[in-house]
């Protein structure tokens, strides 16, 4: 059997020394293409902070050549593991929405969170995407016709083709406690960061703005846990 | 109970969230104003955005058979529709 294609990671590193190593967890399925530019941005912010920062597909996203429909939660959480294993330390954890279901397993000095999201939420919008692409196309379902046929077989959701495991697994998903973590949300306050919700975007767009805001925010709880 | 006003209101800011309105276009939508359809950002990914969004910013429930056609045809329609929701 030939060994599996090692994954593309995409990685910004300072010029000179690095304190630490961001290992981002971007958003599942199509939230990641709306925030990927942002995110990259973000990295590129990290480095002039004097932080390292990697973006690594996970397997069956992005660049990947594992189809889709291999792969689910636990999968990706092992992957997420091994990355984290290979990185020069300390490693610090960034999550977005999705992403933070998937981010417990790997070994890291400390968390961070934006805008997690639970399991249950993302499956029903997309369910909800294929429902209404249906009722354009003159087919009637819903989502108990499609729960009921996800069980046996691999289904279409919005593009994606996910397995019986990992519809059972999105379903059940909730954000794991992990520590030391920081949770932000988008608004104003202690604990929030300005910016635009671009993973709802119907269409990618960039928030410069915001992606200087996640990086001084990274920062600056990186230094909260003695990491410098 | 969320007052007609910030249901208008918070639709507006959702709308503008997933369609990428900008605050001007969103202040400008009519009770005429056609979405899905009529926007070509307004697609089967939006239309299910937008209802999981609805759920959390209103704080209702949407049942999957309450959801028909005409709800997105235009932003007076989805008013009434959220309207109806959150004063049930």
């Amino acid at each position: 059997m030939p060994l599996p294609t090692p994954e593309h990671i995409l990685r910004i590193a300072p010029t000179g020394t690095q304190r630490a190593t961001l290992l981002f967890v971007p958003p599942l399925f199509e939230e990641a293409n709306r925030t990927r530019r942002t995110l990259v941005l973000a990295m590129r912010a990290l480095a002039r902070h004097g932080l390292a920062a990697v973006l690594p597909d996970l397997p069956g996203q992005n660049e990947s050549l594992v189809p889709l429909a291999q792969t689910d939660l636990h999968r990706w959480q092992e992957a997420l593991a091994e990355v984290s294993a290979t990185l020069d330390g300390p490693v610090i954890i960034a999550s977005l929405r999705g992403g933070a279901l998937i981010d417990h397993r790997a070994s890291a000095a400390a968390w961070w969170r934006l805008a997690p999201i639970g399991g249950a939420s993302l499956l029903r919008t997309l369910m909800r995407a294929r429902v209404a692409a249906d009722r354009e196309a003159g087919v009637t379902s819903s989502l108990d016709s499609l729960q009921a046929e996800a069980a046996t077989a691999p289904l279409l959701l919005a593009g994606n083709l996910l397995s019986p495991a990992m519809m059972g697994q999105l379903g059940s998903a909730a954000v794991e406690p992990v520590a030391p973590l920081r949770t932000v949300t988008l608004g104003s306050g202690a604990d929030a960061i300005a910016g635009t919700p671009l993973w709802l975007r119907a269409e990618p767009g960039e928030d410069g703005a915001m992606a200087e805001a996640i990086a001084a925010d990274i920062a600056a709880w990186s230094q909260t846990c003695g990491i410098s | 109970m969320t007052a007609p006003d910030t249901v208008d209101a918070t639709l507006r800011a959702l709308l503008a969230d997933v369609l990428g309105l900008g605050e001007a276009r969103a202040a400008a939508l009519t009770d005429d104003s056609g979405l899905f359809g009529a926007l070509p950002e307004f697609d089967s990914m939006a239309v299910a955005t937008v209802l999981t969004e609805m759920e959390d910013r209103l704080g209702i429930i949407i049942d999957d058979d309450e959801i028909d056609g005409e709800i997105f045809e235009t932003y007076g329609n989805l008013l009434a529709f959220s309207l109806r929701k959150v004063t049930d």
